[in-house]
């Protein structure tokens, strides 16, 4: 298994990827506490059971392809 | 599914390949996997190789991927006072990335490597805690692949890192954001230089860079840091070619033929990168020069060493943390230092103010740059004390504490 280090759900917020925009450099993925978001050769998945809305994937974004929304 | 295998890398990227490559010649069977289906692309990097870590003599840079070849740098402090220099000789290229890499593969695979690509790793596998594999999605389905060592060569969000517990993630001030163009129909003032811009102004925590690639192409790019929240690295980028002297002089008639966004590690390497049955190397295990944003001669010089220390673990039938250490002993013996003093001369650099770095540039010379970007000592005291001004004087006991100067 993953060492994810927290589960809990801090917000209702969860991480939102713009496949559009993103160019898939994983920036966010490097800095997301708890591994929430998966890469793929073409796409990303925010794993939503893992995924805490802390939001600290959204400032590093080179093209601002991320926002929280309500879960 | 299960395949045994002497030694899986995870990664065909410069650190994979020139893994594979290093336990190859010493005699290791090899499969190299990767979840591209396309190795090389999309391209995420400022192509430039030769200038920081290892010289152009000690790798050895497919013909195929050379763009242009470079004798050094120009460096325009946030007032814009330009540093120059340039070596007599050709010192670095200007690579295309996507021929860089695909070539390193496939010799790497005609050298003997098995290849496994669209495969994605998902875990790793242990035998009383020692690494035995991996598990892999490939063709839409869960495969376990047996090994004797698991080599992470998955850059920059290495999943590996993670798993076995090497790296943590980042924080944000542990990596920049990047964003690139690559141009035609540029005017390039100089067609064998490099160029860098530093300040707060155009790109906060980083630099901006534009590396010739010959026929009028250039790559443009810029890295900030990752706290910064002012603006995205593309708005910065996009207002330094719209406003920014520099760029009207060179890039106001400037197509864009290619965007590229790339995270860069720029915190260090990992303290240490290897555990029971695996080992990190080039952006997994944080090879990445923390000033320059250099990381491909790294990778390829301690993936060769990789490669020879696990083929050499797998001879003796010794693969614990204890014997991979060989290799972790033989790359800091070379680059130690050099990430060492260059990550602290990177925390002086960030907390100069501007005005300070344009009365640094007034003192150096390009030489200077290229030994203290090294680590190593420059002469620059006197003058310093010469300005009179008390935050460069200040600035000089930094470094002299560093004993940079
Ligand atoms: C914007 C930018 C500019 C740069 N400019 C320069 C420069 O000018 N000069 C320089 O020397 N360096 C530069 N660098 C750094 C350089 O790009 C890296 O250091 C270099 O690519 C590291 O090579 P690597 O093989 O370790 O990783 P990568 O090149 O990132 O290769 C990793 C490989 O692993 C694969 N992978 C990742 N995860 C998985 C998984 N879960 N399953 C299967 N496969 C996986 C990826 O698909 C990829 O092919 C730059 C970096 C950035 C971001
Ligand atoms: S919001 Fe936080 S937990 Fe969710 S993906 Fe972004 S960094 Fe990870
Ligand atoms: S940081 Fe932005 S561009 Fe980069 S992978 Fe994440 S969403 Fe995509």
């Amino acid at each position: 298994m993953p060492p994810t280090t927290s589960t809990k759900k801090s917000t209702k917020k969860l991480a939102d990827i713009d496949g559009e925009l993103c160019g898939i450099c994983q920036a966010c993925a490097t800095v997301c506490p708890v591994n929430a978001i998966e890469v793929t050769e073409s796409y990303l998945i925010v794993i939503p059971e893992k995924c805490t809305g802390c939001g600290v994937c959204v400032k590093v974004c080179p093209v601002g392809a991320i926002t929280l929304i309500e879960r | 599914m299960s395949e045994k295998n002497c030694v899986i890398v995870v990664g065909a990227g410069p650190a994979g390949s020139s893994t594979a490559m290093g336990a190859l010649r010493a005699g290791a069977a090899v499969t190299i996997i990767d979840r591209k289906t396309n190795v090389g692309i999309p391209v995420q990097c400022g192509e430039a190789i030769g200038k920081t870590g290892p010289g152009l003599a000690e790798i050895s840079v497919p013909e195929e991927s050379i763009r242009a070849t470079v004798r050094g740098f120009r460096v325009y402090s946030p007032g814009q006072i330009a540093v120059d220099y340039a070596e007599k000789e050709p010192s670095g290229y200007i690579v295309d990335r996507r021929v860089f890499d695909k070539e390193l593969f496939a010799r790497a695979t005609e050298a003997g490597a098995d290849s496994l690509l669209g495969a994605r790793f998902l875990d790793i596998t242990r035998s009383k805690g020692v690494v035995n594999g991996v598990i892999v999605r490939h063709d839409g389905q869960r495969k376990t692949l047996e090994a004797k060592v698991v080599i992470g060569a998955d850059g920059v969000n290495s999943q590996i890192a993670r798993f076995t517990g090497l790296r943590k993630s980042y924080k944000p001030a542990d990596i920049d954001s990047c964003f690139a163009y690559e141009m035609a129909n540029c005017e390039l003032e100089v067609t064998d230089l490099m160029e860098f811009l530093l300040g707060n102004e155009v790109s906060p925590r980083g630099y901006i860079w534009i590396f010739p690639k010959g026929n009028g192409r250039a790559n443009v790019g810029i890295g900030i840091g990752g706290t910064i929240e002012t603006k995205t690295a593309k708005e910065y980028l996009d207002h330094f070619l719209k406003h920014h002297d520099v760029a009207k002089r060179q890039l106001s008639q400037a197509k864009v033929i290619e965007k590229r966004v790339g995270a860069l590690p720029v915190c260090g390497p990992n303290k240490t990168n290897v555990v029971d049955g695996a080992l990190l190397v080039g952006d997994a295990a944080g090879h990445v020069h923390p000033i320059t944003g250099g990381g491909m001669g790294y990778a390829m010089v301690c993936g060769n060493i990789a490669g020879r220390v696990t083929a050499e673990c797998i001879m003796k039938g010794q693969v614990s943390a204890k014997h991979l250490q060989q290799y972790e002993d033989e790359w800091r013996k070379i680059y130690g230092s050099e990430f060492e003093q260059s990550l602290k001369l990177r925390e002086l650099i960030l907390k100069t103010d501007d005005a300070t770095l344009d009365k640094l540039a007034g003192i150096v010379t390009g030489e200077s740059i290229v030994r203290m970007t090294a680590g190593k000592k420059v002469k620059i005291f006197m003058k310093a004390m010469a300005t009179g001004d008390k935050h460069l004087i200040a600035l000089m006991n930094e470094l002299r504490k560093l004993r940079m100067v």
